[in-house]
């Protein structure tokens, strides 16, 4: 194991603190200038069950959760002994080959070899301070960063950020993590890590978070949507600072009520986002057709979690490419992002904005579970205003027309309230003007115009289309193609591969629709393609297959966890090796 | 001065004559040119339906969307910018049956627009099917043997949920309807006007005859509109007598005045600009 990074898992039951101790030992890491990744593993119950948070931290670059475990907190028997089982291999991970920290009131438990058992008397610390069962958490938490030789300082601020405004909670917090601290380091010593502070200063960030700061930035006004995980840390986020972002938040009755407010309000002339996960998203689908037929601007933020129906409510997936594609009914214009990490969640969604009322289209930001949700470190964000507005009409034009046919497809807006220009956007097939011709005299003619000056826009924007990002492809003989969150797991398997001496790189789509078609030129001479995804079918493949006739071989992963680096690597291997 | 006729739009509209729906044409213009609306700062918001094509006919900004769905959209035209007038206008096909759920939800949020029903108790525009308002027993091409189903009360059901603008109209009636959609426009928060506007080619039981037989004026009976109770009663009224007007009307407060955000209209709030502070949390 590296040095220079340390994996650490929080096991226990739904109920027991787990998440939040694991945010807690996250934000040490990250305030002493250490890259981090953490990885929330829990189900849609709200007590008991079985769930875990890891964090990773290193002071290299990292992109995943990695592989492997060094310290384990228990906060029960059953994660005691789950996760220092050697055979079972939870997510992919290895297991532990280090030590495991637990309440010795736990009883007899089963013992695996590879494992140093660190037993500490938790739950009798904890109550020196408290009646609440909680602290023992903390008691934990303080024994891990003693082992760490991490400065207490850093642990005893995090604490006190949590428990602001809390009264003597804080301060409880803080003298049981100092005994944590003191007793692991007096009972079993120091590890040989050697994790020391940088000089960095880190943000620890969720992609739901950056997607709602992001679209902040470039104008966002307000957000409609319904509660539906993994699509509800956007609307958390926004409706708990929504005051100071000054940005209207609406839960509404339904998805259909959420899109249809977010495109009055675009219609109106603000900048609006919906968003859900793919079952509330199936919900908006019909109005997803009326924004495109009657151009006005759209972005739909999707989360997607595994299916189908409700399926795995808490699990990662990419399976909804085609539902997102293919919602509505006609062909119509419309761009589909995804971005690849927390960071660009953050410059997607501003560009979405940008894009959807450029081109007075739906915009699509696809995230997953896992980008929609785990913490990762940020060094950077670019905070000035990210914001093209297009020109509105004033109302001194003359001989307006709503949908001019424009050698562009893209035309003159004019805004409810602007003078001498009414007219009407309708859902129905309309002209130039904006008369329908769908009912008394449906003219063949302008209906091929309009659907050709509304694909004309995508014609435009195909030129406008930024180079597929790559991964070490230069000297690559062999290519991986994988879209959205999966890029940081496809990288350290790539590293992990290059390592052994394979020439491998990577194509990263982070805009799979309308498929790039630099793709084609990017696999040229290339021995073997392995696309990657975390779906069944191979959706992105299927989509590049058809559009641009580029496929290849395929490793996915649909059992609702994220991908882990070690696991990939043979997989992919064992693909090129075929 | 605004007149009915800055109103006029150029597609001529294309209803069966006769049509109930022609009432409307003629009520809300009217309604507007009176209140010194102009077009300019007038939405008409439609779903699907023969009723839902009255944007087109109206010189103002229209919005002709997809079935039930107009009220959703209508209040976020509005909550974007409070100085348009939004109406939402459609059928009780759209309305009561795909847009159940808005039409509740509306009446408790309160949002301030205009909601009118054009209530022919059918599908027209579909060719005749029986609608959520359809009177029991009465055939149509679903029904061929009568309809099994009770009708929704669109105002008992507004009523329960909190609306504070309840009101009933006939399109036999059309000055009566304007000096009602004219108060409906000028409240404060959600107003709903269902109106009773016979389908001259589907529905040959709720007849311009039936409606002009027993519709009664509410005012000419001292009705209280401060009293929900009676209201209730009013809205249940059905039979040799039917009344409309102003069922009910009470001053809570609108949606926008309860959010914050909204004091200001989001159409003027400048952009924000992030600051290194509002990452401080993620430190």
């Amino acid at each position: 194991m590296d040095q220079n990074e340390v994996i650490i898992r929080v096991g226990g039951a739904a109920g027991d603190g787990v998440q939040s101790a694991g945010l807690i030992i996250g934000k040490v890491f990250s305030r002493n200038g250490l890259h981090v990744q953490t990885y929330n593993y829990y189900q849609s119950i709200i007590r008991g069950g079985q769930s875990w948070y890891q964090i990773r931290a290193s002071h290299n670059r990292i992109r995943s959760q990695g592989d492997g475990l060094d310290i384990l907190i228990a906060l029960n028997k059953d994660a005691l002994e789950r996760h220092t089982n050697p055979n079972i291999n939870e997510g992919g991970a290895s297991p532990l080959d280090g030590i495991a920290v637990y309440d010795t009131a736990l009883g007899d438990f089963k013992k695996y070899d590879n494992v140093k058992y660190c037993g500490l008397p938790l739950g009798e610390i904890a109550q020196k301070y408290s009646k609440n069962t909680l602290l023992k958490n903390t008691v934990a938490i303080g024994a891990v960063f003693g082992y760490l030789s991490i400065d207490f300082e850093t642990l005893a601020g995090v604490i006190r950020d949590q428990f602001v405004g809390k009264g003597d909670i804080a301060e409880m917090n803080v003298k049981a993590a100092k005994e944590g601290y003191e007793t692991f380091v007096s009972k079993y010593g120091k590890s040989n890590k050697t994790l020391k502070p940088e000089n960095k200063r880190f943000y620890l960030i969720s992609g739901g978070e950056t997607a709602g700061m992001g679209a902040v930035r470039a104008g966002l006004k307000a957000y409609f949507g319904y509660p539906m995980t993994p699509a509800s840390s956007i609307i958390h986020y926004l409706a708990s600072h929504s005051k100071n972002f000054d940005v209207f938040v609406k839960i509404t009755e339904d998805e259909i009520s959420a899109i249809n407010m977010a495109i009055g309000a675009n219609y109106a002339g603000i900048r609006a986002m919906t968003g859900s996960s793919g079952g509330g998203f199936a919900l908006m689908t019909e109005a997803v057709g009326m924004a495109a037929e009657m151009e006005v601007p759209l972005v739909i933020y999707e989360a997607q979690r595994a299916g189908p129906s409700t399926g795995l409510p808490t699990k990662t997936e990419q399976g909804d490419l085609f539902q997102v594609i293919g919602a509505s009914q006609g062909d119509f214009p419309k761009a589909v992002f995804s971005p690849r990490n927390v960071e660009e969640v953050y410059y997607m969604a501003g560009e979405a904005l940008n894009l959807a009322e450029k081109y007075q289209m739906p915009v699509f930001l696809m995230v997953d579970l896992y980008l929609a949700e785990h913490y990762e470190t940020v060094e950077k964000f670019d905070l000035t205003p990210n914001i093209v507005r297009p020109k509105f009409a004033t109302g001194d034009e003359k001989d307006y027309k709503r949908y001019e046919f424009t050698e562009t497809g893209i035309s003159l807006r004019a805004l409810p309230g602007t003078p001498n220009l009414m007219h009407n956007e309708d859902s129905d097939e309309h002209d130039e003007k904006g008369d329908v011709v769908s009912d008394a005299v449906t003219d063949p003619e302008i209906r091929r115009k309009i659907m050709e000056k509304r694909m004309r826009k995508m014609e435009t924007y195909m030129k406008e289309l930024p180079p597929t990002p790559t991964y070490l492809l230069k000297d690559a003989e062999y290519v991986v193609i994988q879209w959205g969150s999966t890029q940081g797991a496809v990288e350290e398997a790539i590293d992990i591969l290059r390592a052994k001496g394979i020439k491998i790189g990577a194509i990263e789509v982070n805009r799979p629709y309308p498929v790039n078609p630099d793709i084609k030129e990017l696999v040229k001479g290339k021995k073997k393609v392995v696309f990657v995804e975390n779906n069944y079918t191979g959706q992105l493949r299927r989509l590049i297959s058809s559009e641009i006739g580029v496929t290849g071989e395929l490793v996915t992963k649909y059992d609702g966890e994220s991908f882990y680096p070690g696991a990939l690597a043979a997989q992919i291997e064992e693909r090129i090796r075929k | 001065m605004v007149t009915m006729n800055d109103f006029k739009g150029t597609v001529k509209a294309d209803w069966c004559p006769g049509c109930g729906n022609y009432a409307q044409l003629t009520a809300i213009p009217m309604a507007l040119a009176q209140l010194g609306i102009k077009p300019e700062q007038t939405v008409i918001v439609s779903g699907i339906g023969c009723s839902s094509n009255m944007p087109e006919y109206v010189r103002a900004y229209g919005f002709h969307g997809i079935h039930g769905r107009s009220l959703p959209v209508a209040s976020a035209i509005k909550w974007a910018n409070p100085e348009l007038t939004v109406i939402a206008y459609g059928g009780d096909g759209d309305g009561y049956n795909e847009g159940t759920q808005h039409f509740y939800h509306s009446s408790r949020r309160n949002p301030d627009i205009t909601y009118i029903v054009s209530d022919n108790q059918i599908f027209g525009l579909t060719t005749g099917q029986a609608s959520p308002t359809s009177m029991l027993g009465m055939k149509t091409k679903t029904t061929p043997d009568g309809n099994i189903e009770p009708p929704i009360n669109p105002l008992s059901m507004a009523l329960s949920a909190g609306a504070t603008f309840v009101a009933r109209e006939f399109s036999g009636d059309v000055k009566h309807m304007v000096e009602t959609i004219k108060k409906a426009i000028s409240h404060k928060g959600f107003s709903i006007v269902d109106v009773f506007s016979p389908c001259v080619t589907y529905n040959k039981d709720n007849t311009f005859d039936f409606f002009r037989k027993r519709v009664y004026h509410l005012e000419d009976e001292k009705h209280d509109t401060s009293d929900l109770m009676a209201a209730f009663k009013k809205a249940a009224e059905w039979g040799d007598r039917i009344p409309i007007g102003i069922l009910y009307e009470s001053n809570d407060p609108t949606y926008e005045s309860r959010d914050e955000v909204l004091n200001t209209p989001l159409i003027k709030k400048p952009i924000k600009q992030l600051k290194e502070q509002d990452l401080e949390e993620f430190l």
